[in-house]
């Protein structure tokens, strides 16, 4: 961590200065215990050094740039006065008060900062020094005269209003401050609320003041320090008036000051960063357990509100005193093991004044899970903020274990509350954590959660200790009881399945269904593509997915996408195609798996849209390789489609396996020059025109030379497997195309021909002749192919399609029939997929290790023709039932593909539609 | 061997009285050392009340004639149970083997019950009684007493559950004794019942499908028209799917029936796709010799597979059981199993080749030439093969079989009408009922 380096340094730094203002102030006892909680604010954690290092980093909040604004500005005019022009004086009078405007806004306040009255007052003093001066004035050029003139009366009408302030500034600069501070409690936070959000901006004001005291009197700047320190001091004397004596804090006070800053909160004018520590204060002097246990609840909440806005994340550092926070709640309530947090019940007004030898239960509000989810979410979010090439983005990927050991800790909490619901979905963050990740990437999370504990454990004992020696003793002391280190099991895969066997047992629907798809998407990445796709299909997920929130029916398409890959890297090309091909059927897979967002030309998104997409995006690390996927699913349309084409080859339009493909196809066709391939789509394209002319060595090459490959960590024996089933599919098309040019064929040639051995040649062509996509025979003692010629004619082959679609009517009559006075046909068709219900639930329910597939036995048992075709049918399950999914996203698009067909294909569509009612209704079979 | 053996997948799923049969079976094949299936008995029986068997089995075990103790013990344990649990029940059973009374009873339940207790006292503790006794029998190994009087419980019986495990307890005494038909009856019984909605959990549903199909091998390898009975009852879509998720070792046993069973079946090649597809799960000799034939059209592994298949068999419990005749013992469904299987290699050979040498096809089917030549006319002569027989060359000649184009016309389109009638007809019922609504 970077930020280590800057501990040492960094703290006695801002310790040396505390103690310089110390000496200036006379109240020292005051500001001894007011320097402790400040201290002990800041020591929560590591995080001191975060604040050091907040200038460091880019996040600021807006205050603070509308600040530094305004400054650099005076510091403009201080410049410009240095020279006497006064046009640049008039401009950037003009600007600071457009700044101020901002800055008022953003503070939520009407009082002027201080920092522009001064800039007003020296205005001031400078002008008139200036009109003093005749001599100088005769000798400025014209505009610059005429700007002075304009300046004096801008200035004049523009100090009108803030006269009284600029008395009093002018008659005591620093005593102004101080009275302002002491007007009330409420306002005095404000105050602070301007002036002292952010560590780093002290710094930087003090900064920008030094530079104005080489220039301007040198007072002004010494004042203004101090003087801000003492409003501090001012304030918290105030807060610690009540409690200043140790002896006389009683409950009461505690729970009285309590509510007093919980009901300002989210009152305009409140600091929301002030609010925070004010209650971080309270914490330390609670009374009693519960008392501190409430108070956390509320700093935790306080802390989600400072950051008010729903497209920016929590600032990192607030994050990591929140989740130290929360860690603390666990601890006092493993301690207390009395202590219910409950959100359902309104609990008692004094509940929190039983101490700790309080035998009953005690209810204290506040809902662990809803926190925990918070916290997920604003980690997610900052992910999703921070660009992924800078090292912040890795940084921010450290703070994953923290994450982890939290929620680890809460789940086991909730457990043993007997919460099994709240557990379930705090197992389901967990999961979500490392449902991504392969066992690679996990062991190095695990490595790093190992390495860091260790780590800072030893850079931070020193400084703590030392801070806490300081700090008076906080009256109850909370031992860290929970681990802080996460405990993660040797394999990614232990761990998934105890979480999602909890969520299983104890998940709410949704719960289930997200734990079910990230399961899926594990068992995808470790390759156990068939244990993968059971639970997809017993989970019935494709059914009901349309009906889910977007973020689940992104996890879907991203769990698609991932078994998808799977399947293709244990060889079933046809599975992987089915899977992929619906994200790809639209050319919105960016859009799909929420990595990133494609442009539409058809319809403009509206910022709403936009905004509400962009919030959905995945981060960085979480991303599919598009280009893998998309070289993936070209590759296996192409192995499908090629020999596809040649067996249809007299009537193309007939059975479409991919239109993605055939679209590309056409496209690169229809081009007069074919360079030499650069994306993914050219080289597959390239081995597609080397595939149809069967050169399989060629089309290997081509698709071997892609470098995605190396993304793979099987590499070779996936490529292998490639070779294998291009070599056979060239076999398969080159069959299909010439079979009508010879008589026989010998077996050997042929194997010689593709490179393979005899015994494969044989069963290839055997099972062709199964099938009856070829007609032929072997003649075994010669070992050769017999070719026989049953080709249809023309009027034959047209006889037959008159037949289908005469089939297909009826087929549609009958349905439309049954719908309308619902016949007897299907009567029992609900039965069974209730059935099927109870399996998927069943399965469920033994947590996910059963394995069924009724869906796709059943619609493999429904489709037609054996062998091959039948094959696909069976693989058709997931189009079929996902279809309906992406199709409703995608409608229009579809849309889009249809005009691609043109005039004759008119027909060849229509028979598409019909077909694709039969294969849903085939998904409603199954 | 041993590595097909299944029976410790089985075991679970069984009842510990039907495990018995298969560590018979086991020792007979001597398939694993004597001391280990005596040990395995020994346990099964040490939870069983069968005190005496196990006592001589002891005595096998260890070769002594001492049994310990708490063998002693518990055989006096036993017997005084038996005696309480007897008494307990007596009034009930006197009451029902007395022929006069037990006309009485009617189909209706509730007025058994009312009648019962009114006039011979015999309340709800009695007929839990009966029940407790009956397992108590089996558990002795009376099967057939324990058989009676469940039977005789299910007539009283109101609690849905209990009627379910008498049922069970039943069928299992049934299969012990071995009576097929009226097992088979059983096993329908508590078919129905598992496949009524009424069921509890689904999860609870599939596991008692996976017993029931595990029961059942017992009687469909035993009954006469067990082996179409059993393609029935696994191939319904509801226990293939329990098999698939839990049990798909029974797989072996559907693959089998399918092969020994000579009409060929439409579902056949839906379970071609099943091995398939479960072949990440579950593969053993049977279902690879399958997917050989029908899928990779792999005719040397087929046969290879074939010798392994003859294996398996023999040392299966269900599959191995052996006729006796005279002192002649052969293994029927072996038999069956290899002619059914050479039919098949034969037959999907034939059907992609136009000639074929007479050796390689001898060499293909196991057999020597001569057999092969005998056994290819037979099948031509049964008119079940298109083709001639070249002597001299040694080929058989198939006739080319392309289905003439007129014929496919005429068979695409010949439901079309009756379906298209029967759509009009239905129309009209409709409407006309529609009309007399009105």
């Amino acid at each position: 961590m970077a930020s280590r380096f800057w501990t040492q340094g960094g703290d006695s730094e801002t310790e040396e200065e505390e103690s310089d203002y110390e000496q200036e102030d006379n109240e020292v006892p005051v500001e001894d215990i007011n320097k402790a909680a400040k201290s002990k604010y800041l020591q929560g954690s590591d995080t001191e050094s975060d604040d050091e290092d907040g200038q460091k980093r880019v996040v600021k909040s807006v205050k603070d740039k509308r600040f530094e604004e305004m400054t650099a500005t005076i510091d403009q005019m201080k410049n410009a006065m240095k020279i006497n022009d006064w046009v640049s004086l008039q401009e950037s009078f003009d600007k600071i008060n457009k700044q101020l405007e901002k800055v008022m806004r953003v503070n939520e306040s009407d009082r002027v900062p201080n920092v522009y009255i001064k800039a007003l007052v020296m205005l001031e003093d400078f002008l008139n020094q200036a009109l003093a001066n005749k001599e100088a004035k005769k000798k400025m050029s014209s505009s610059n005269a005429k700007a002075l003139n304009s300046m004096k009366q801008k200035l004049k009408k523009n100090n009108k209003q803030y006269e009284e302030m600029i008395n009093k500034y002018r008659e005591n600069p620093e005593v102004e401050e101080e009275e302002d501070g002491d007007d009330d409690d409420e306002d005095g936070e404000e105050e602070d609320s301007e002036f002292e959000e952010d560590p780093s901006k002290l710094g930087m004001e003090s900064d920008a003041e030094e530079d104005e005291d080489k220039e301007a009197g040198e007072d002004d700047a010494n004042e203004t320090g101090p003087g801000w320190e003492k409003m501090m001091s001012k304030k918290d004397k105030l807060m610690d008036k009540q409690f200043k004596d140790p002896s006389q804090i009683t409950w009461d006070t505690v729970n009285k000051k309590f509510k007093e800053i919980v009901a300002a909160r989210g009152r305009k004018g409140t600091g929301r960063i002030e609010l925070v520590e004010q209650l971080t204060f309270l914490t330390r002097v609670a009374k009693t357990p519960a008392q501190k246990l409430e108070i956390l609840f509320s700093v935790v909440s306080a802390q989600f509100d400072v950051n008010p806005s729903l497209n920016t994340h929590m600032p990192i550092n607030v994050w990591k005193k929140c989740v130290q926070n929360l860690l603390t709640i666990l601890d006092i309530l493993t301690q207390y093991a009395n202590i219910v947090v409950d959100d359902m019940v309104e609990p008692d007004e004094n509940e929190t004044q039983k101490g700790t030898d309080y035998n009953g239960a005690i209810r204290i509000w506040g809902n662990l899970v809803a926190f925990l989810e918070r916290i997920d979410v604003e980690f997610f979010k900052s992910l999703q903020v921070i660009d992924p090439h800078t090292r912040e983005y890795i940084e921010r990927l450290r703070d994953e274990p923290t994450l982890a050991v939290l929620s680890q800790n809460v789940q086991e909490y909730l457990e043993r509350a007997g919460d099994n619901k709240g557990a379930a979905k705090v197992a389901l963050k967990r999961v979500e954590l490392i449902y991504y990740k392969p066992q690679e990437v996990y062991d190095a999370m695990r490595k790093l959660a190992e390495q860091n504990e260790g780590g800072e454990g030893e850079t931070d004992g020193e400084p703590k200790a030392v801070e806490e020696s300081r700090a008076p003793p906080s009256f109850v002391a909370t031992p860290e009881i929970v681990p802080r280190k996460p405990t993660f099991p040797e394999s990614s895969r232990t761990l998934m399945d105890i979480l999602v066997s909890l969520i299983y047992r104890s998940g709410d629907e949704r719960t289930k269904a997200r734990a079910m798809l990230c399961d899926i998407y594990h068992h995808a990445l470790l390759d156990e593509f068939s244990t993968s796709r059971d639970l997809l299909l017993m989970s019935h997920l494709q059914d009901s997915i349309q009906h889910m929130d977007i973020s689940t029916q992104i996890l879907f398409n991203r769990a698609m996408a991932q078994l998808g890959l799977s399947a293709v890297r244990v060889g079933l090309i046809a599975e992987g195609h089915s899977c992929l091909c619906e994200l790809y059927s639209a050319g919105r897979v960016k859009e799909l798996l929420a990595q990133g967002v494609s442009q539409s030309r058809f319809h403009e998104k509206t910022p709403e849209q936009e905004r509400m997409e962009r919030r959905r995006q995945m981060p960085y690390h979480m991303h599919i390789n598009l280009e893998l996927l998309e070289a993936v699913h070209l590759i296996c349309a192409m192995l499908l489609e090629v020999p596809n084409m040649a067996a249809n080859s007299h009537d193309a339009k007939r059975k479409v396996i991919s239109k993605t493909f055939r679209r590309l196809l056409e496209v690169s066709e229809r081009q007069t020059f074919t360079g030499p391939p650069e994306n993914v789509r050219d080289h597959v394209m390239a081995a597609t025109r080397a595939l149809r002319q069967g050169d399989y060595q060629k089309a290997f090459d081509v698709i071997n030379s892609l470098d995605i490959w190396r993304l793979l960590r099987n590499k070779d024996s996936v490529l292998e497997m490639l070779r294998a089933k291009i070599k056979e599919e060239a076999l398969r098309t080159y069959l299909f195309t010439y079979s009508s040019s010879y008589d026989s064929l010998s077996l050997d040639q042929l194997a010689k021909m593709f490179d393979l051995s005899d015994k494969q040649t044989h069963s290839i062509v055997s099972k062709m002749m199964i099938t009856e996509e070829l007609h032929a025979s072997w003649d075994q003692p010669t070992r050769c192919m017999v070719f026989h010629d049953v080709e249809h004619t023309r009027l034959q082959a047209l006889a037959f399609h008159l037949t289908e679609k005469l089939t297909v009517l009826a087929e549609s009559n009958e349905r439309a029939q049954e719908s309308r006075i619902g016949g007897g046909g299907l009567e029992n068709l609900p039965l069974r997929r209730r059935d099927g219900h109870d399996y998927a639930a069943a399965a469920a329910a033994s947590g996910g290790t059963a394995r069924w597939q009724d869906l796709s036995f059943s619609q493999g048992r429904h489709g037609t023709g054996g062998g091959r075709t039948g094959y696909n049918a069976g693989g058709r399950t997931y189009s079929g039932q996902a279809g309906g999914f992406s199709r409703d996203r995608t409608g229009q698009s579809r849309g889009v593909g249809r005009t691609y067909q043109t005039g004759s294909a008119a027909r060849a569509s229509q028979m598409d539609g019909s077909t694709r009612m039969v294969s849903l209704n085939r998904g409603a079979y199954a | 061997m041993a590595n097909y053996d299944l029976t410790p997948r089985i075991a679970p799923n069984l009842d510990r009285h039907l495990v018995f049969p298969l560590l018979e079976f086991l020792q007979e094949r001597q398939l694993y050392p004597d001391q280990d299936i005596l040990r395995a008995k020994l346990e099964l029986l040490n939870q069983t009340n069968m005190v005496d068997y196990a006592m001589d089995i002891h005595r096998a075990f260890y070769h002594t004639e001492d049994v310990p103790q708490d063998m002693v013990d518990r055989r006096a344990e036993v017997v005084a149970r038996l005696k309480a649990l007897e008494e307990g029940a007596s009034p009930l059973v006197s009451f029902l083997q007395n022929e006069n009374a037990y006309q009485e009873l009617r189909a209706e339940k509730q007025y058994n019950l009312q009648m019962l207790n009114e006039r011979y006292q015999i309340g709800p503790e009695q007929i839990e009684a009966l029940y407790q006794y009956a397992k108590f029998q089996f558990e002795c190994g009376n099967y057939s007493g324990a058989a009676d009087y469940l039977y005789l419980y299910r007539t009283l019986c109101t609690n849905s559950e209990r009627s379910l495990s008498a049922l069970w307890g039943k069928l299992a005494a049934e299969i012990l004794m071995q009576n097929w038909d009226i097992a088979l009856e059983e096993l329908n019984r508590v078919k129905e019942i598992i496949d009524s909605k009424s069921f509890s959990s689904p999860l609870n549903q599939v596991q008692n499908r996976i017993w029931l199909m595990h029961w059942s091998l017992f009687i469909f390898f035993n009954h006469d028209n067990g082996r179409t009975q059993i393609i029935d009852l696994f191939n319904q879509d509801k226990y293939l799917n329990a098999i698939q998720t839990s049990a798909p070792h029974l797989l072996r046993y559907l693959a089998t029936a399918f092969v020994v069973n000579k009409r060929r079946r439409p579902q056949f090649k839906d379970f071609i796709k099943v091995i398939q597809q479960e072949q990440y799960s579950y593969e053993d000799p049977i279902t690879e010799f399958l997917a050989c034939v029908y899928v990779k059209y792999d005719f040397d592994a087929a046969q290879q597979k074939m010798r392994e298949c003859e294996e398996v068999i023999l040392n299966d419990p269900f599959l191995g059981k052996r006729a006796e005749e005279g002192n002649f013992a052969s293994v029927p469904l072996r038999d069956e199993f290899l002619e059914n299987a050479r039919l098949f290699i034969f037959e999907t050979y034939c059907r992609i080749h136009q000639r074929i040498d007479m050796g390689v096809l001898a060499e293909k089917l196991n057999l020597n030439y001569e057999e092969a030549e005998r056994w290819i006319v037979n099948l031509i002569r049964t008119s079940k093969l298109d083709a001639k027989i070249d002597s001299k060359t040694g080929t058989v000649l198939m006739e080319p079989n392309q289905p003439n184009v007129y014929e496919q016309l005429i068979d695409h389109t010949k439901a079309l009408s009756g379906r298209t009638s029967k759509l009009v007809s239905q129309l009209l019922e409709h409407a006309q009922t529609q009309q007399a609504a009105r």
